[in-house]
């Protein structure tokens, strides 16, 4: 028995009631959009009400409840005149989607003005004892989220994350997302002609373009995470205790983890991506299988130092 | 489920509709599911219907029937368990809808079961809304520690094999994870939520009194290297041109045209050192000496050990 979906379902009844008896006719369809019901969830769901009710459980004390032809009908309810109070992670949830919203800088007016309202009802000092910041610091995200909206093609001028180089190319954007505190968005790249996700604080500047693209019928789901493919560079390193941050941060695979320390193989496309990580780790890791991986951290290395003379 | 559902509907009707605090005895004898029962059935029952009913956010009481609190009964005020209105328009409930199913947490629409309680998800959010979040772990520790924020309980639990005793001040999501802010007997600290095991949460409320200054957004809002016990050094960096217009969104000042050349206080040298070595040769220290030292040491000492 899986008791989260009892609460569920007893929450969503004990939603629904309350709505039902508050309007003079509900329509059946209205129910099923509105509380995410399927037809026949909705049937057993008022088929359980209707069986319920107050001790002695004789007619008159039972709820009445069914569907007649279009619409809901439910009476000799009144003691559950209004829906239970949200609990502590109810309100966290909402209030957590109002503010990351907000945060993208894509919030209307009105969903500030309601975010203040349950904020006010839920928990007056929410302000300043709840953040989410998923912050748009490139403030691009509303521009990458409408021309995703009218499948616009994007021109980009991205600043690849793992090495030193900018490119300029055409994006067809399908969606937006924030994952892991920062705001990506997922599309086609002409420039590789394939599936692509950027970082939208890296791209330094974007302009939509009047080309409209075809939209696939089917959108991936969005996520971050590197999947190692063939041709990778692979090289294994040890991490000491202070570098464990590696295993949050990328996604490798670990070998051993224990007391604190950790081996990982490392996959990415080229040597720069861990040779960079290893020199700002200086002693915290060091490389233990990786001949390229060891001469590119030496001439890396080399050109740093002679900056540094 | 089916008679699980039924039972609990049963019993919080019961208990709304009952004038005074009912015994456990009483519940048994007269809710429709818990007769013929053996006493251990019984008691298993009762139990995991309150721990139902609490989760739906049922609250439900057990008050003293006596002077002398020999029995005990339980008991749901009407008006604590009906959801306040907070007034919104139609407009702000379909905002919220949209918010409520763009953002995810734990896997889940994040605000959804709070939307039904508040009357279901107005339609026009629907249709196809590229943008969407992901707030990454459960809600089941976050709501946990939401809840002991809001009636202020003290609250203990497990924390990298040690056992942490904190009055809990606020939650923050930053840079893709949850973090808890809240007072030790050493001072203001900061936990990673996913980190935090075995949370119990005290039974009294108002244990504690929050700093009134206390802001949520100042305790968490800072980069890595701002945040240290190092004494505060004022470093001179420059940024090559392309990648100045990157660095100044990290650091917050306005983005330049061409290079940038800032000064940037730091109060934790290794993780501003780790941060400029992720630019490669693209970023170099320029004052103080002892800084620029610090990043050949180590460039040097990653080199040395890389063999």
């Amino acid at each position: 028995m899986t008791s989260r979906r009892t609460v569920s379902r007893l929450s969503r009844i004990l939603a629904l009631i309350p709505y039902v008896l508050d309007r003079s006719t509900v329509d059946v369809e209205e129910v099923m959009d509105r509380f995410g019901y399927t037809r026949d969830q909705l049937t057993r769901d008022l088929n359980t009400i209707f069986v319920c009710g107050l001790p002695g459980y004789g007619p008159g004390d039972l709820m009445e409840a069914y569907m007649d032809e279009d619409e809901v009908i439910i009476d000799a309810a009144d003691f559950f005149g209004k829906a239970p109070k949200l609990t502590p992670a109810e309100a966290l949830g909402l209030l957590a989607a109002g503010m990351t919203v907000i945060g993208s800088g894509e919030a209307s007016p009105e969903l500030e003005s309601a975010v203040r309202k349950l904020t006010k009802a839920v928990m007056p000092d929410a302000e300043t004892t709840l953040t989410v910041d998923v912050i748009d610091e490139s403030r691009s995200v509303g521009v990458l989220r409408d021309a995703a909206a009218n499948s616009k093609v994007v021109h980009i001028t991205y600043r690849s994350v793992a090495k030193e180089e900018t490119t300029e190319r055409d994006i067809e954007p399908w969606s937006v997302f924030a994952a892991l505190g920062r705001w990506y968005v997922l599309g086609h790249c002409r420039l590789v002609d394939g599936q692509r996700t950027f970082r939208i604080d890296r791209i330094k500047d974007l302009e939509v373009t009047n080309e409209v693209f075809e939209r696939p019928q089917k959108i991936p789901e969005p996520g971050v995470g590197y999947v190692p493919r063939e041709g990778d560079i692979v090289c294994t390193i040890e991490l000491e205790p202070a570098a464990r941050w590696v295993l949050e941060y990328y996604p490798v695979e670990v070998l051993s983890d224990e007391n604190g320390s950790a081996t990982i193989r490392f996959s990415s496309p080229d040597t720069e991506i861990p040779a960079r990580l290893l020199l700002r780790l200086g002693t915290d890791a060091r490389l233990v299988e990786g001949d390229e991986v060891r001469a590119r951290v030496r001439e890396m290395g080399a050109s740093l130092l002679s900056i540094y003379q | 489920m089916q008679n699980v559902v039924e039972r609990v509907l049963n019993l919080l009707i019961y208990l709304l509709e009952s004038p005074t605090p009912v015994t456990s005895n009483e519940v048994r004898n007269t809710v429709h599911g818990y007769a013929d029962q053996s006493d251990e059935a019984f008691h298993r029952m009762f139990e995991r219907d309150k721990q139902v009913l609490r989760r739906i956010g049922v609250p439900l009481r057990l008050e003293a029937l006596d002077p002398w609190e020999i029995d005990e009964g339980y008991t749901i005020d009407p008006e604590e368990y009906a959801i306040g209105d907070p007034g919104f328009t139609k407009e702000e409930r379909v905002a919220l809808s949209v918010a409520a199913r763009m953002v995810r947490l734990g896997g889940a629409e994040a605000g959804v079961d709070a939307i039904i309680k508040l009357g279901g998800l107005e339609q026009g959010a629907a249709g196809i809304e590229p943008l969407a979040a992901d707030l990454g772990e459960g809600a089941d520790t976050l709501g946990e520690l939401f809840g002991a924020i809001a009636d202020r309980r003290a609250i203990e639990f497990t924390y990298r094999d040690q056992s942490r005793a904190v009055d809990p001040y606020g939650i923050a999501h930053r840079r893709g994870h949850w973090y808890l802010v809240g007072k030790t007997a050493d001072g203001e600290r900061m936990y990673r939520v996913d980190r935090i095991s075995k949370l119990r949460v005290g039974e009294t409320t108002q244990a504690f009194t929050k700093p009134r200054n206390f802001d949520i957004k100042a305790a968490v809002d800072s980069q890595p290297w701002e945040a240290g016990a190092d004494p505060v050094t004022v470093t001179t960096v420059r940024f090559d041109e392309d990648v100045a217009w990157w660095a100044a969104r990290s650091l917050g000042v306005a983005e330049p045209h061409g290079e940038l050349t800032t000064e940037v206080e730091v109060a934790n040298r290794d993780a501003f050192i780790g941060w400029i070595l992720s630019f490669g040769t693209s970023a170099e220290v320029l004052a103080p000496e002892d800084m620029r030292e610090a990043v050949a040491a180590r460039v040097r000492a990653a080199v040395e050990q890389t063999g």
